[in-house]
């Protein structure tokens, strides 16, 4: 306190603010926009393109307020051209930009989808190393909010098949923040997962730059009886079925993917030869998805330790229907995972 | 136009029929994999391009632009022998032959490789556009695009944006009559492509793709205007190609003796410089030139090694290795 503090006369007491107020929570969209905060600072090159990010800072409010700090030319609307807008991206990532693109929900991805296969993931390579494509692709997915089979679906397994791209996928508000930074910072190109059920979440968001390793898992959960692979809104969904195994007497340990391509095969391994029982869950359609993948990866290598065989939580064969019950009926909860844990467990 | 301008023009036009009756005679020996598409009948717009591109400037080739590909490398300092060797899948190679014909780029002399989803580089352009003019440079970005093209949503999206945002995108499209075996006028509501593109409010004209002389000074206007700051430019090269479809020749008989007799653009560019008193020894010595040269440039690819195994895996990711079996 300086003299000219103690001079004044004295207020009244106030209440004091409570220690928790300090480290208030951010959501999942919040950090979020504060990554894209911090990338648009540190990187002169990177510019921000989609439908309605500007003025109105995107459909989830993720691009809120940068369109007033960084202003029209590096915060840019698009009409609704989604392969032009990847497009521009992958020309001008051609030329060193850094462009971070939001299409609106995953499943308009299916208008670019070219661009993303046969253009953004193929360029370094087909060019023999002479271009980067340092482009990330973010956009809104998943089910459970009654969005109905256009704005709704999971869409990791369109793209599993397609070597050159990372698929980055997180569960949480630190690791969203986190990622996201690392994701912009990567010469590759990236499509950045971001589940709609999972906007809301909260968390203590450190405030400074960090980044969180692409290609990494993270053991969300310890346990030993049996391992469940996850990512996004699967993780706090696996967190709680594992919960309620423990009051079974069920010790689980959880996997949260974080990447999904390429996706990091020495965590999951390990987890699985560790407890021998595996499920794996996964918000999308059962057939060549990512429980195909993981499953057939983790009998093929850990088949000595296998108790048992591998279960698969998945959405069933079907589009996501409108109506709330029926999409409840096609999509994966926290029941179907504890079932396949109690399943599991039963080897 | 100078008479030394339209020589080199001539010699030009002249390298690209070379290369393109080159590959063809390795094609069907074997020596060329995958598959064939050539540029002959369309040498006047291809040399007018590669003329007035610059090194910084952009362009994507189509298809048909081994042509373009060549001279940049000559024009610009490269070698126009590893255009020949990525054709034949060579080490040697502008992308040690992961491309090929179809995706053959040397961003240093301003080729940024087709896309062999024809047209999606109609997207990609904008992006290289925006670059530059966000960096303040005055760069062109040129997409080479065929009439088929038009057809795609990315044709459309691309026009629209390069409007709204006055971006420096030369469009070449070289509307030589067929997308594969699609007429032109069946195949979208105008023959005429610059009708359909009028809407978006932009410099576009229609030039005649056969005459050397109309072409360069048409691409050259429009890489001014652009250069200039005015935004983009359409140029709608009227041509014709002498390569049919893959069982052979499928259009009216006269219609092929018309093109090639009549409106063939080394013929043509032949005649101007007659006119302009160039004799017959100096033409034919171009000719031969020519040829000599592509001759050099198939030798070299046959005798070239094939890429190392390791480029099978080797740069899928930037931050990634992906094992090899």
């Amino acid at each position: 306190m300086t003299a000219a503090d103690t001079a004044r006369p004295a207020r009244k007491a106030r209440t004091p603010r409570k220690p928790r107020d300090r480290v208030r929570k951010a959501s999942f969209t919040q950090a979020l926009n504060n990554a894209l905060d911090l990338a648009m600072d540190k990187h002169a090159e990177m510019f921000l393109i989609g439908e309605d990010i500007a003025e109105m800072g995107g459909d989830f409010g993720v691009t809120k307020g940068l369109l007033a700090k960084y202003g029209p030319e590096r915060v840019r609307d698009t009409p609704l051209s989604e392969a032009a807008i990847i497009g521009t991206c992958a020309g001008a990532a051609m030329v060193g930009m850094r462009p971070v693109a939001e299409i609106m929900f995953a499943d308009f991805i299916a208008e670019c989808y070219d661009q993303v296969v046969n253009n953004v993931a193929k360029l370094h390579y087909m060019f023999d190393g002479q271009f980067k494509a340092p482009l990330v692709i973010r956009t809104a997915c998943g089910g459970g909010f009654g969005g109905g089979p256009h704005h709704s679906q999971s869409v990791e397994g369109w793209f599993l098949n397609v070597p050159g791209i990372v698929i980055v996928a997180p569960s949480n508000p630190i690791d969203a923040k986190g990622l996201l930074l690392a994701s912009i910072d990567s010469d590759d190109p990236v499509l950045f997962l971001e589940h709609k059920a999972l906007y809301r979440s909260r968390a203590e968001v450190p405030p400074e730059y960090y980044t969180t390793p692409l290609g990494a898992a993270a053991v969300a959960r310890e346990g030993a009886d049996v391992t469940v692979v996850a990512a996004m809104r699967m993780v706090p969904m696996a967190l709680e079925a594992a919960e309620r195994a423990a009051a079974d007497g069920v010790s689980v340990e959880v996997v949260d993917l974080r990447t999904i391509r390429p996706y990091d095969a020495a965590t999951v391994l390990a987890s699985a030869a560790k407890t021998g029982r595996v499920v794996v869950a996964n918000e999308a359609p059962r057939i060549g998805g990512l429980g195909a993948e993981l499953s057939a990866r983790i009998s093929e290598e850990c088949f000595a330790e296998l108790r048992g065989p591998v279960v698969r939580v998945d959405g069933l064969d079907a589009p996501i229907p409108f109506s709330v019950p029926l999409e409840d009926i096609v999509l994966p909860g926290t029941d179907d995972i504890a079932a396949a844990i109690s399943s599991a467990a039963q080897y | 136009m100078e008479t030394p301008t339209l020589l080199g023009l001539y010699r030009d036009m002249w390298l690209i029929r070379a290369f393109e009756q080159g590959l063809e005679r390795e094609f069907e020996k074997g020596n060329v994999p995958g598959m064939l598409h050539t540029g002959l009948g369309q040498e006047a717009t291809q040399a007018a391009l590669a003329w007035h591109l610059e090194a910084t400037d952009t362009f994507f080739p189509d298809h048909r632009c081994h042509g373009i590909n060549a001279l940049a490398q000559q024009r610009h300092g490269g070698n126009g022998e590893r255009i020949m060797a990525e054709l034949f899948g060579k080490a040697t190679g502008v992308c040690s032959g992961k491309g090929g014909s179809l995706h053959s780029a040397d961003p240093a002399v301003g080729n940024f490789g087709d896309n062999a989803v024809e047209g999606s580089y109609m997207a990609t352009v904008l992006g290289v556009a925006l670059a530059a003019k966000m960096r303040g440079q005055r760069r062109v970005a040129c997409a080479i695009i065929g009439d088929g093209t038009v057809g795609r949503g990315e044709f459309h999206e691309s026009l629209n944006m390069a409007a709204i945002w006055d971006l420096p995108v030369l469009y070449a499209c070289i509307n030589n009559g067929y997308a594969i075996s699609m007429p032109v006028g069946e195949g979208h509501a105008s023959a005429d492509i610059v009708d359909m593109v009028q809407g978006y409010g932009f410099e576009c004209r229609q030039v005649d793709g056969n005459d050397v002389v109309e072409a360069w000074t048409a691409v050259g206007s429009a890489v001014e205007h652009i250069r200039s700051g005015a935004g983009p430019c359409f140029l709608e090269f009227k041509t014709w190609r002498w390569q049919g479809i893959f069982a052979g020749e499928f259009r009216p008989e006269a219609e092929v003796k018309y093109w090639k007799e009549e409106r063939d653009p080394i013929m043509l560019g032949a005649e101007a410089l007659g006119e302009r008193g160039v004799d017959h020894a100096e033409l034919d010595s171009i000719e031969l030139g020519a040829r000599d040269v592509i001759e050099e440039w198939i030798e070299f690819a046959l005798e070239s090694p094939a890429p190392d195994p390791d480029k099978a895996t080797a740069d899928v990711y930037v931050g990634w290795e992906v094992s090899s079996r």
